[in-house]
């Protein structure tokens, strides 16, 4: 009897342990998780500063996209603005990468900043955690000689989203957060 | 007459002080003897209480205070058939955990000299000048592992209890992520091997 108790107190403890997890995170955690999911962000800016570099060699630019696009979710698609027109194209994210290293210029740069959240990751229903990541895009073209053809600055919204999952790995459990980046929305364009 | 009796008396006196003292002689070796044996007695029950206590591992001594327990016992010389047997059983054991011991050891000092290696190599590829450079320490790195697609986990935050990891991805893949980030950021927390040596999982950590 005593041994039936002590095995249900037990299976109660895993149990519970397990939804603890599935349920709402501690404060540190959570922190854990938004800098995480930050970091997914700044690791897409310095990708796409890789494919849009004249410099890199295609080789490296196809695996870097390879990369990137393992960064968001399978219908996440990426808004391009420019000065010269009001509507914003939405690519996925292949297309996306592929239209960037095929710009018309001899040299670019491309540089994000103020990489923020806008709107906190915030727990849904089914567990999953979403939130907002803006940032701002200054691009710059140049031309073989040096100069500079075209400049701006473009206000994105990255919806982010974070998920408990599990994998087995060396025939153990290991749960782990999903970071998965959807769709990159252009909010402003200027000349700055 | 007087002169006799005096002489009786010096005889006698001198007999009695003769026999007195090899009396008081025989007595102190009796004694001394008997504490010899005492002594013994209590070493050879101390010896076998030490000894057994080693071998059933019933004391909280260090390898190194054993081994000093036994040298005692042996310098004793006591020359029992018993201590003398539990000796040779406390040895073999001792020597077995001393062995098990320097292996541990051995082993530990490899991991860490495999953990700064890696770690270096990690630093390397993310400074590194140029992609090409980066490559070549990217392939010396591999050669580490037992193939490019060996696990790697991070872990992200450590809880009571448990690890949260990010996405596990393959070292292949982490070494490319450091050129391409130009960051280490991770350290490494553990690491497991196949039986030819090479690593076949890496387990990391935010630093």
């Amino acid at each position: 009897m005593k041994k039936i108790i002590a095995t249900l107190m037990i299976a109660l403890c895993v149990v519970g342990n397990a939804m603890a997890q599935e349920e709402e995170i501690d404060y540190a955690r959570k922190q854990a998780i938004d800098s995480l999911a930050l970091e997914k962000v700044r690791d897409l800016s310095k990708y796409i500063k890789i494919v849009g570099s004249k410099e890199t060699p295609f080789s490296e630019a196809n695996r870097v996209i390879d990369r990137a696009e393992e960064l968001f979710m399978s219908d996440a698609e990426i808004g391009v603005s420019s000065l010269g027109s009001n509507k914003i194209t939405y690519y996925r994210v292949r297309k996306y990468f592929e239209h960037l290293m095929r710009l018309n210029y001899d040299r670019v740069e491309i540089e994000w900043y103020n990489i923020e959240y806008v709107s906190d990751l915030q727990r849904q229903p089914d567990g999953t955690y979403v939130g907002v990541i803006t940032i701002f895009q200054t691009f710059r073209g140049y031309d073989k000689e040096g100069n500079l053809t075209y400049k701006d600055t473009t206000k994105k919204d990255i919806t982010v989203y974070v998920k408990r999952k599990e994998t087995q790995i060396g025939g153990r459990i290991i749960g782990f957060w999903d970071v998965l980046l959807g769709d990159m929305r252009v909010k402003e364009t200027t000349n700055r | 007459m007087k002169s006799k009796i005096t002489t009786v008396l010096m005889v006698l006196l001198a007999v009695f002080i003769t026999l007195g003292g090899t009396t008081s002689c025989k007595s102190k070796k009796r004694l001394a003897r008997e504490a010899a044996e005492a002594e013994y007695k209590s070493k050879v029950e101390q010896a076998t209480k030490d000894l057994n206590a080693i071998l059933d591992d019933e004391t909280l001594w260090s390898l190194e205070e054993k081994e000093a327990r036994v040298k005692t016992i042996k310098d004793w010389n006591l020359q029992n058939a018993e201590v003398d047997d539990l000796i040779f059983q406390v040895e073999k054991k001792l020597a077995r955990e001393r062995a098990q011991k320097e292996e541990e050891e051995r082993n530990k000092q490899e991991a860490q000299s495999v953990n700064a290696t890696l770690e270096k190599n990690f630093t390397s590829i993310a400074r590194s000048g140029s992609v090409s450079q980066a490559n070549r320490d990217i392939n010396e790195t591999l050669k580490l592992f037992e193939s490019p697609n060996v696990p790697v986990l991070i872990i992200i935050k450590q809880n009571a209890g448990f690890n949260d990891y990010d996405r596990p991805t393959t070292i292949e893949n982490y070494l490319n992520y450091l050129k391409d980030q130009k960051k280490a950021t991770e350290k490494v927390y553990d690491i497991k091997y196949n039986a030819n040596g090479m690593i076949n999982e890496l387990e990391l950590i935010k630093k």
